[in-house]
C-alpha cells in the first residue's frame, strides 16, 4: 500500500527563481524505511517539507495517508524530526515530549502514561526532571524522536537529524531508530548527506543531484534485517555505498 | 593563598573595594571643601553629617524630622514611578503583541514609538502636565511613557527570535495561533520582556523625581529643588540623592528578583554539569 505518492514535483522559489525541484515522482510504501540522499542543494529537504506541508510544490501533486499534505498535517499523521532537536530549555525532558500532546488537548493522565513509554523507548527514564541544557546532543535528540513519535503518528519525516552528532553517537542513534522501527512499523523519510548512513538504514535510498534538484536514481538496499551495527564491514554493505555514490551526477 | 585567590575573585570582595573607594574620594573632598568654603554641607558635607541628619529627631520643617520628610515624599513619588511603571510595562506588551501578529501595525508603530523616547523628558514633562493638569498623574504617566519603550521594543525583539524550526514544528502539530503564543512565542520572549523591564525600572523612579521638581506637591523632586533652595535643612537633599540612588539600585534588583521567579530554568543555568552520554548507557 502507497503511504506517500509524489507526483511530478517542481519547486521553484520565486525570490530568486532557483529550481530547488524539478519533476520528483516518488511512491513511499506503507512501513517502509526510505532515504533521501544528496549534497546541499539538490533540494531534498525541500521535498520533506512539500510532504510535511511546510512548503507548497509549484508544481505537481502530493498525496500523504491518502489525503492532501494539509489534511495529513491537520490529522496529525506525521511527526517529525529536524537537524537540531529544538527543544524548549523552559521546559523538563517529560514536558517536552508532552508538548504536542498538550496541543492536542490529550488529559494529564494519558499525556504521563504516553510520555512514558517514550521515555522507556529512548531509555532516558533517569532524566525525566532534567531540563534540555543538561542534556548531551544525543540524548537531547532522543528526545525530539521520543516528541515526534509520542503522537503516535503513521509517519516519521526525519531531516539530517544525526548530521550534527559525533560518529559514535551517530551510529548509536541509527541502531537505536532501527529497533524503534522495527517495533512501531512506521513509515519513515530520512534525509541525509552520508551515504553510509542511507545505506545502513533504508530500504531505498532515493538519490538527488543538485541545480537543478532532481531524484537521479533509486537504489533498493537488499541487506538482511535486523541490520546489526558490524554489518557495516561486510563487502556487501561496501558495494551498496560505492553503488550508491557512483549513481550521482554532476557532482 | 588559594583562600586570597578565592576573596578577590569574589563579587563582594569588588563591591567593598568600589565603596572603599567611593568613601576614601568623598571624605578626602569633604575634607578639603571644609577648609575652603564657610557653608560646607551646601557643597559636600561629611558621610557622618549625612548619617547624623537621618538619625536626628530635630524637626527641620513643618514639625517634621529630616527623615519624615523624605519618606512621605518617597512614598508619594515612588508609588507613582510603580504605577506608572506597572501601566507602562502592561501596554509596552501588549503593543508588542500587536506588532508581531500584524506587519502593519508594527511599520506604524514603531517608528514613532522611537520618537517618543527621543523627545528630552525634561521637555515632555511640561506638555504632559499641560494636558493631565494634575501632577501626580503626570508622575504616572511620564514613568508609564519612559517604561513603555524599552519593554516594547525587547519584547518584539524576543517575539521575533523564535528558531525557524520550532515555528515548523507548531505548524506540523496543527498548533492554534493562541497555542503558539502562549506554548512558543511568548515563553521565547519572556527573558527579553525582563531585559526591557530591567532598562525601564531606574528609568521610572528618575522620570518621577524630575517631574516632582515641576510643581509643589511633595514627592522627592519637590523637597529636593525646596531643600537645594534652603527653605528647609540642605541635609534632606543629601538624604534624597542617596536614597534615590538606593532606590534606583533596588528597582533594578526587583526586577531581577522577579525574573528568577517566573523563570526558575535561567536561575539554574550554569549550576549543573552536561551529562555525558555514558550516563544515560546505565
Amino acid at each position: 500500500m502507497v503511504e506517500i505518492s509524489v507526483n511530478d514535483v517542481g519547486m521553484v522559489y520565486s525570490r530568486n527563481e532557483t529550481v530547488a525541484l524539478e519533476g520528483v515522482t516518488l511512491d513511499v510504501e506503507k512501513g517502509e524505511f526510505i532515504s533521501l540522499l544528496g549534497p546541499s542543494g539538490c533540494g531534498k529537504t525541500t521535498l520533506l517539507r512539500i510532504i510535511a506541508n511546510l512548503l507548497e510544490p509549484t508544481s505537481g501533486t502530493v498525496t500523504v495517508a491518502g489525503g492532501t499534505p494539509e489534511q495529513a498535517r491537520k490529522n496529525r499523521k506525521y511527526g517529525i524530526v529536524f537537524q537540531r532537536p529544538v527543544l524548549q530549555s523552559w521546559r523538563t525532558v517529560r514536558k517536552n515530549i508532552e508538548l504536542p500532546l498538550e496541543i492536542m488537548h490529550v488529559p494529564p493522565e494519558e499525556r504521563r502514561a504516553r510520555s512514558d513509554a517514550m521515555l522507556k523507548m529512548i531509555r532516558l527514564r533517569n532524566f525525566v526532571d532534567a531540563y534540555p541544557d543538561e542534556l548531551s546532543g544525543g540524548m537531547q535528540q532522543r528526545v525530539g524522536i521520543a516528541r515526534a513519535l509520542v503522537i503516535e503518528p503513521e509517519i516519521l519525516l526525519m531531516d539530517e537529524p544525526f548530521s550534527a552528532l559525533d560518529e559514535f553517537t551517530r551510529e548509536r542513534l541509527q541502531g537505536d531508530l532501527l529497533s524503534i522501527w522495527q517495533e512501531s512499523k512506521k513509515t519513515i523519510v530520512f534525509v541525509t548527506h552520508n551515504i553510509a548512513e542511507a545505506v545502513y538504514l533504508s530500504d531505498r535510498v532515493c538519490v538527488f543531484s543538485p541545480r537543478p534538484g532532481r531524484l537521479s536514481a533509486v537504489v533498493d538496499v537488499k541487506l538482511p534485517r535486523p541490520r546489526p551495527p558490524e554489518i557495516r564491514d561486510t563487502a556487501e554493505f561496501v558495494e551498496y555505498v560505492a553503488r550508491v555514490r557512483g549513481s550521482f551526477e554532476g557532482i | 593563598m588559594g583562600r586570597l585567590r578565592r576573596l578577590t575573585d569574589s563579587n563582594l570582595f569588588v563591591t567593598i573595594v568600589w565603596i572603599a573607594a567611593l568613601v576614601c574620594v568623598w571624605e578626602i573632598a569633604a575634607s578639603y571643601i571644609e577648609t575652603v568654603k564657610r557653608t560646607p554641607e551646601n557643597v559636600l558635607p561629611h558621610l557622618w553629617q549625612i548619617g547624623q541628619s537621618v538619625v536626628s529627631t530635630k524637626p527641620v520643617a513643618g514639625g517634621q524630622t529630616a527623615l519624615q520628610i523624605v519618606l512621605t515624599a518617597a512614598a508619594a513619588t515612588l508609588s507613582r514611578a510603580g504605577l506608572g511603571f506597572v501601566i507602562g510595562a502592561g501596554l509596552g506588551f501588549v503593543l508588542a503583541l500587536l506588532m508581531k501578529l500584524s506587519g502593519i501595525v508594527e511599520k506604524i508603530a514603531f517608528p514613532y514609538l522611537m520618537i517618543i523616547q527621543m523627545i528630552p523628558i525634561l521637555g515632555m514633562a511640561p506638555i504632559v502636565l499641560g494636558i493631565t493638569g494634575d501632577i501626580g498623574v503626570s508622575r504616572v504617566a511620564i514613568a508609564a511613557i519612559l517604561t513603555f519603550y524599552p519593554v516594547a521594543a525587547n519584547t518584539l525583539a524576543g517575539l521575533k527570535s523564535t528558531e525557524p524550526e520550532k515555528d515548523s514544528l507548531f505548524r506540523s502539530y496543527a498548533a492554534t495561533l493562541p497555542q503558539t503564543y502562549v506554548k512558543l512565542y511568548i515563553p521565547v520572549a519572556l527573558p527579553y520582556l525582563f531585559t526591557g523591564l530591567k532598562i525601564a525600572a531606574p528609568l521610572a523612579v528618575t522620570a518621577s523625581i524630575l517631574v516632582d521638581t515641576l510643581q509643589g506637591d511633595g514627592g522627592l523632586g519637590c523637597m529636593l529643588s525646596q531643600s537645594l533652595k534652603h527653605a528647609m535643612s540642605i541635609f534632606v537633599f543629601w538624604q534624597i540623592v542617596f536614597l534615590s540612588a538606593i532606590v534606583g539600585v533596588l528597582s533594578l534588583n526587583a526586577m531581577v528578583w522577579l525574573e528568577r521567579l517566573v523563570l526558575p530554568n535561567e536561575r539554574r543555568k550554569g549550576k549543573w554539569n552536561k551529562a555525558s552520554e555514558a550516563e544515560s548507557a546505565a
